[in-house]
């Protein structure tokens, strides 16, 4: 796992840990799975539109629908 | 009941599968097993309040574990006949047993409560309790009391002992896993989801109930020893802040553990263990006649010519 995804997850964990200890709605099967998901597509997708990261959007794989040159590097 | 345990012990599963089954059972079947007895009756164990009107059941232990009741949900009986049914309309070897063991390891796990689950449900109508830590679910004290009292007792070691066991597999989180042993197994629904995921995505969501589990257990008893107000919860002889750890069985001390009729509890573990032993040795006796009544087309990835095929590659 590379820098920047073991980034998102961390990000995911710490955020959703935070916030589920004062609101418990959010630790249930359907948010917890959810809430790592959009974290970890939406984020560098969120970033390389800001141009946060040097990687170039295009191909990011959301986009595409089923993958991308972004999530064909990642491995 | 068992609160993570119930997320890690999927990973746990599928990490220890029998050799000749690596890789070819259902990781969803798994997820869908283990989900099932719960989903099935834990909406009414806590109930829910519409306009000043409680809903639910009147004694949410008996309902959630005893019979009359819905504890026939947290039995093997009832996770074979479900198994029959699927195998009955599919025909699918990897979705069929995976969700009994998923069922099964839901099953088993909740021997440990004070209340425990009906193992030999229909031939013998008593739980089997090893009451390692207490049922806490109330009417009054709904789930933030159960969680209170799971993650303030030896609950919360068995999070933490299915926690470390996934641990020790750590490789079964990884991509390479999830590839090799995950998606083949899953194919069509995994380049269902493929077509709005990327492969991250996909990866995540593999990934998302140890996740959930992992976060959830932390959350939890993050609240239930630092913010909880237990007097909130009920008269409890505790005055700081936080509900009091006890990690003396059956505890915590500062609530009534909730029973129905049992057998020993010293049966408990070797009734569950020979069950499972059981079940190990029935499945890998069905594996390969039911691989030759299979309609899947699940040989036909691992042969290389059918639809399959084409959905794994397309992940």
């Amino acid at each position: 796992m590379g820098a920047e995804e073991w980034f998102w997850y961390l990000a995911a964990a710490i955020s959703y840990i935070l916030l589920g200890i004062w609101h418990k709605w959010l630790l249930n099967w359907f948010v917890g799975p959810v809430w790592l998901v959009a974290f970890v597509v939406v984020g560098p997708w969120l970033t390389d539109r800001l141009n946060i990261t040097n990687r170039s959007p295009v191909g990011d794989g959301i986009e595409n629908g089923r993958r991308g040159r972004g999530t064909q590097n990642e491995s | 009941m068992s609160w993570a345990a119930h997320q890690f012990e999927i990973y746990a599963v599928q990490s220890h599968l029998p050799k000749k089954m690596r890789g070819k059972v259902s990781f969803w079947a798994i997820f869908l097993g283990d989900f099932t007895p719960d989903f099935l009756s834990k909406f009414w164990v806590y109930g829910f309040t519409i306009n000043g009107t409680r809903y639910g059941a009147d004694v949410p232990h008996q309902w959630h574990r005893g019979f009359p009741g819905m504890g026939f949900t947290h039995t093997l009986f009832f996770g074979a006949i479900l198994s029959l049914l699927i195998w009955g309309w599919k025909k699918n070897r990897a979705f069929t047993i995976g969700y009994l063991l998923g069922y099964a390891a839901h099953a088993l796990t909740d021997i440990n409560d004070s209340v425990g689950v009906l193992l030999l449900f229909p031939f013998l109508f008593l739980n089997f309790s090893s009451e390692t830590w207490a049922y806490a679910a109330t009417i009054d004290g709904g789930r933030y009391l159960d969680a209170a009292a799971y993650y303030s007792s030896l609950g919360l070691a068995m999070d933490v002992f299915w926690l470390i066991v996934v641990l020790f597999s750590w490789r079964v989180l990884t991509r390479e896993h999830w590839r090799t042993m995950v998606v083949p197994a899953d194919a069509r629904i995994w380049a269902w989801f493929g077509r709005w995921l990327p492969e991250r995505g996909l990866l995540a969501l593999y990934r998302a109930t140890f996740f959930y589990g992992l976060c959830r257990m932390i959350s939890w008893s993050a609240w239930a020893r630092l913010f909880a107000d237990p007097q909130k919860y009920g008269e409890f002889d505790v005055t700081s802040r936080g509900f009091p750890m006890d990690l003396s069985w059956t505890g915590p001390y500062w609530l009534e553990a909730r029973s129905l009729p049992h057998v020993n509890p010293w049966i408990a573990y070797p009734a569950a263990l020979t069950l499972l032993a059981l079940l190990y040795f029935t499945i890998s006796k069905l594996w390969e006649p039911m691989g030759r009544r299979d309609r899947s087309g699940f040989d036909a990835v691992e042969s290389g010519s059918a639809d399959d095929q084409r959905a794994a590659s397309d992940v």
